[in-house]
């Protein structure tokens, strides 16, 4: 509570100051956009920095790459652009990415793009949707995206000028379904969901499926994020004996839950630990030390996806090694999703009638159908449209074997075949 | 129900590690450290530095941070607090609620947003546990209780019993008095905040080694370490210690009603407290009228 009023005084101070940063920057940045007919502006947000920094860490490599390979710009339609793709940090704050992208709009962008989490995309989208500029996102639940932005199941999509693709909770429930029968359990699952946005829509949508298929849930309630002792959680498993635990937390929420559930000897009877969100980067397993690795978990993106950029024309392998090489820092799975997002926004411009209308631009991503370094992107099959639901591939963390701590390995592939399958899933507990 | 309760105890005595800092420094200077949070974070930034650069154990780290933090005790006490305490009872309060934003946001420009933990430089110490009967007992609560024991004795033995000790109280009481009597007030305050600084650097470390920390994880620690000092009675040490267990056990009560209720709980017994406090007899909740008045004249 007391963190909460010192964020607002943090945010009121910030926006003391932002109209001033706004005004300047704008003043400068003015001069940077070519308003031309002949250059294609790009807009490009993400978390670049703050509490979200370790889903942006990878961008300013990857829009390296891309920025390479459209160095001679792109011919469209039988006439050249340059292509000019403005880049900004949304320093992981709603209300910041939704500044950024009116911004942007101002700035007189073809083509919007934003990446990672709800607090990213769903602001940038809110701002496109209202100015009439496409917009194109991928990396959070899609239907968060959707539902959560004011969409209702049943009735005609409101949404003419945004487009989301990637996983949703249809796609998790098919992984975990898959990932979990990978085992032998007794088919207790104990589930931690936080009191947040992420949290009440995976109960929702989530542990019903789970029961239909068979498995009894274990629910202690939502947790609040902070809490620094999970014994009441951890007795009530340790109780009913569960053999599987899936949970959404942050990363401080995890290590303190595992840490605590190892002191009490639950991880001794888990076979499957199943996390989101936590997970998805390497750092946020070796803090856990010896507790780390088996940990399962799924992947958006794998460097042994068998697809190609449409962009750069690398592949998975390819992109991984390049980042390891350049930065010596092991590879992510936002590489390749940040990467896919701008083959599929490239290869929406070079279908565009023109692509300096922001109405062509929109038709050439509604009927878009094309294969990204990041697997199928196709708007015109998807459960609702405005979406192209994507993979999320059953993964787990083991010891490294090579240079790394920890490598991430598959597990299984429900969500996408293509995927090769390379480890078998190993229980938690021997 | 036995179990949670131990693990609450133990999680007591971490609260009380953090709060003994902050409980010090109002005690002997009539100050509200609000930066006291972010101190500990920048003490466990510095702890986990030396432990990654020169590969040392955490616990040698901590060792060679004590003086360090000693010497920004005395700095800050010499710089920053010295002046503020001549402005009014407020001024110390806003100058180090601005310090405390300032340490935050230096941390985050140098250390950026990563999680960090000192858990991994001492093996399996973090999850390790003994297993009593139906009981398993973490090794490093047990670690974390036994130094805020030992961390708050000392304080309490210093105070008593040495002539540093009886400067610190003569000083805390009447600066101008002890200045008659031949006591340097300015030098005896800031060793007071040195030694308070120290004990911020050990709760750093707890924290590095329980769970995790990046360059915002300041506040919380502020707020647990001031409902402990509130709930255990500013004016003694060991009173600290029962009010770190007490907020431990009012959170771990609050989870066993609903999950979302152990910070919650928390709150709840530290308004109860607070409250109690401004409208009950003042000494009706301190130690001392419990334990009759043994240490009489010692608290303040």
């Amino acid at each position: 509570m007391k963190s909460n009023k010192r964020n607002r005084l943090n945010i009121g101070l910030t926006k003391l100051l932002a109209p001033a940063l706004v005004a300047t920057g704008l003043i400068v940045s003015g001069h940077v956009v070519a308003a031309d007919e002949d250059t294609i502006n790009i807009g490009f947000i993400s978390p670049r920095t703050g509490p979200l920094a370790s889903f942006g860490k990878t961008d300013g490599f990857v829009l390296e790459q891309a920025r390479k390979a459209l160095a001679d710009g792109m011919t469209i339609q039988g006439k050249h652009y340059k292509v000019n793709i403005l880049d900004r940090d949304s320093q992981s704050d709603p209300a910041r990415a939704g500044q950024l992208a009116k911004e942007l709009i101002n700035q007189g962008v073809d083509l919007m793009l934003a990446v990672s989490t709800p607090e990213v995309i769903n602001p940038v989208a809110d701002a496109g949707e209202a100015a009439g500029v496409p917009t194109l996102s991928t990396v959070m639940p899609w239907e968060a995206w959707y539902y959560g932005r004011g969409a209702k199941p049943g009735q005609p999509s409101p949404f003419k000028w945004t487009y989301h693709f990637g996983f949703g909770t249809g796609e998790f429930y098919q992984t975990y379904m898959s990932q979990w029968a990978l085992l032998d359990t007794n088919k207790k699952v104990g589930v931690m969901y936080p009191n947040d946005a992420d949290g009440s829509a995976i109960r929702g949508a989530l542990v019903p499926r789970f029961k239909e298929a068979g498995y009894t849930v274990i629910d202690p309630g939502a947790y609040e994020t902070g809490t620094t002792d999970f014994s009441s959680q951890i007795a009530k498993f340790k109780a009913e004996n569960v053999e599987i635990i899936n949970t959404f937390p942050i990363p401080p929420d995890f290590a303190a839950f595992w840490r605590q559930a190892a002191q009490q000897g639950l991880n001794r009877q888990v076979k499957i630990i199943q996390v989101a969100k936590t997970g998805l980067f390497p750092a946020d397993i070796e803090v856990l030390g010896s507790l780390g690795p088996k940990i399962a978990s799924a992947a958006y993106w794998h460097k042994s996806f068998p697809y190609t950029s449409t962009l750069t024309g690398q592949n998975g392998t390819q992109l991984a090694n390049l980042w390891e090489k350049e930065t010596g820092e092991q590879w992510t799975q936002q590489l390749g999703a940040t990467l896919s997002l701008l083959d599929a926004a490239t290869e929406s411009l070079k279908q565009a009638k023109n692509p300096k209308s922001h109405a062509d631009v929109r038709d050439a991503i509604a009927s878009l159908n094309v294969t990204t370094i990041g697997g199928k992107v196709d708007f015109t099959s998807g459960p609702v449209p405005n979406v192209s639901p994507g993979p999320i591939i059953g993964a787990q963390w083991v010891k490294g074997t090579g240079k790394h701590k920890l490598d991430y390995v598959i597990t299984e592939n429900v969500t996408d075949t293509n995927v090769p399958v390379s480890h078998k899933l190993l229980p938690y507990n021997r | 129900m036995i179990n949670s309760l131990v693990q609450a105890i133990l999680l007591g005595g971490y609260y009380a590690l953090i709060a003994c800092g902050l409980a010090f420094m109002f005690q002997v200077m009539r100050i509200i450290n609000l930066a006291h949070g972010s101190l500990a974070i920048l003490s466990a930034y510095m702890v986990w530095m030396m432990t990654e650069a020169l590969a040392l154990s955490p616990f040698t780290s901590l060792l060679m941070v004590l003086p360090i933090m000693a010497m920004i005790g005395w700095l800050l006490q010499r710089a920053i607090l010295e002046r503020a305490t001549k402005g009014g009872e407020l001024l110390p309060v806003l100058s180090t609620f601005g310090l405390s934003i300032v340490i935050d946001n230096l941390l985050f420009q140098h250390f950026g947003a990563n999680t960090r933990t000192l858990a991994s430089y001492v093996g399996d110490l973090s999850w390790e546990s003994y297993q009593l009967f139906d009981l398993w007992i973490g090794k490093l609560p047990i670690l974390i209780f036994a130094t805020a024991i030992i961390v708050i004795g000392g304080l309490d033995l210093v105070l008593r019993f040495t002539s540093l000790g009886r400067q610190i109280r003569a000083t805390a009481f009447d600066p101008d008095t002890a200045g008659l009597v031949g006591i340097d007030a300015r030098k005896t305050a800031a060793i007071a905040a040195a030694i308070a600084m120290m004990t911020v650097a050990i709760s750093g470390s707890a924290l590095g080694l329980r769970g995790t920390f990046d360059a915002y994880a300041g506040a919380p620690q502020l707020l647990f370490a001031f409902e402990a000092t509130i709930i255990g009675g500013v004016g003694s040490l060991w009173g600290v210690l029962l009010g770190g267990i007490i907020l431990a056990i009012a959170q771990s009560v609050g989870a066993l009603i609903h999950p979302q209720g152990f910070l919650l709980g928390g709150h709840f017994v530290f308004l109860l407290f607070l409250f109690a406090r401004i409208y009950l007899n003042r000494d009706f909740l301190t130690l001392r009228h419990w334990l009759g008045n043994k240490s009489k004249g010692e608290s303040l």
